[in-house]
């Protein structure tokens, strides 16, 4: 009794992973692509940035803790000065007004899973809430 | 005993006859070396000199960067006199810039490191929008790279006269572009100057490989 009731959890769990990880890839992977032609020119492929010029995005405590401001400057840019991993940067950061709720989510997916990072899937709902927190939508 | 005597015979006929050989084998293997060094010496020849070349009746006269005068990010007046005797690898740029820049700065600091032991060998990237680039936001933006001015000027000036260098000297395309998201378009081409101000080399600057044969350029031109 308790076996079957194993195998069936472990069909359960294991159907809802891989229902999960078929979108996770698929933002991964759409993210990579608009990651490479929107952010890595700056912030390079390895996410690690350049001198005090572009901040890191690698192992960013800026991205960790600022998360849906960082969602949001992706779109709109950023001119303040920020500290990234104790670091000040100021050189200002055009965004990019034509990225769309869903390629922000997916670009998201690939830099919270990148680098050593691994925390998961970004949803469009959390990206609308937090357009909608930065007031300027 | 007879019978002894002779198969030592051909024995030492034998030997004899491997002896010639190798001989033989040794003199081809001087030859072939002779011809691969031949064959090598073309390639270890001097880098080319690019541009027009003319004969005023005594000398051929090659193309050299035209003089200049601009200001670096200590404010330092630069002109052809600072690369007197000098190997320079030269770029355009502007720190706003988010297209190709970044990936050429990424690539110019390899330069920057690889040469790091060679006093003969400076950095020279011009602004190619000189009124937004002012020697104060030069300063930060080297400062934030890391890197000596001494060694890397990052230069601001007149902007038809960067314009124009770029053009009609280093034959990069530096022009401004209403139709560009960041008004103006540029080459990323790392242009090679040797001691006698002549292009010896272009590069693509966002390209790892190429600045890879830039690197090794530098090396061969030092040796000249």
């Amino acid at each position: 009794m308790n076996r079957w009731l194993a195998i069936a959890i472990s069909i359960v769990v294991f159907s809802s992973c891989s229902v999960k990880s078929a979108k996770y890839q698929q933002y991964y992977a759409q993210g990579q692509v608009l990651y490479e032609k929107n952010c890595s020119n700056c912030h390079q492929k390895n996410g690690k940035g350049l001198g005090l010029v572009y901040p890191p995005l690698a192992a960013s405590d800026y991205f960790e803790k600022n998360f849906n401001v960082s969602l949001c400057l992706m779109k709109y840019g950023k001119q303040a000065e920020i500290i990234v991993n104790g670091k000040n940067f100021n050189k200002p950061m055009p965004g990019v007004p034509s990225l769309t709720e869903l390629e922000i989510a997916e670009i998201a997916t690939y830099i919270n899973n990148s680098w050593g990072s691994q925390n998961g899937i970004v949803e469009i709902s959390q990206v609308t809430s937090a357009l909608n927190e930065c007031g300027i939508k | 005993m007879k019978k002894y005597t002779k198969e030592m015979k051909s024995h030492l006929i034998n030997w004899s006859m491997v002896n010639s050989q190798w001989s033989m084998n040794r003199s081809l293997i001087i030859l072939m070396s002779c011809l691969c060094l031949m064959s090598c010496v073309p390639k270890k020849e001097r880098l080319p000199v690019f541009g027009q070349r003319e004969f005023n009746g005594k000398d051929t006269v090659y193309h050299t960067i035209a003089p200049f005068q601009f200001v670096d990010q200590d404010s330092a007046l630069i002109n052809n006199a600072i690369f007197k005797d000098k190997i320079y690898v030269a770029d355009f740029f502007f720190t706003s810039c988010r297209t190709i820049c970044p990936i050429m700065k990424t690539q110019m600091l390899r330069v920057y490191e690889a040469t790091q032991e060679m006093p003969d060998v400076l950095l020279l990237s011009h602004s190619i929008d000189p009124e937004y680039d002012t020697v104060a936001l030069l300063h930060d933006f080297a400062n934030r790279l890391g890197v000596e001015s001494k060694r890397w000027h990052f230069v601001t000036g007149v902007k038809d006269s960067i314009f124009k260098i770029a053009q009609t000297s280093y034959f990069a395309t530096a022009m401004e572009d209403k139709s560009e998201p960041d008004g103006r378009i540029h080459s990323g081409a790392f242009l090679l100057i040797d001691k006698q101000g002549r292009i010896r080399g272009k590069y693509d600057g966002t390209k790892e490989e190429d600045v890879n044969r830039l690197i090794a350029d530098i090396k061969k031109l030092r040796n000249e």
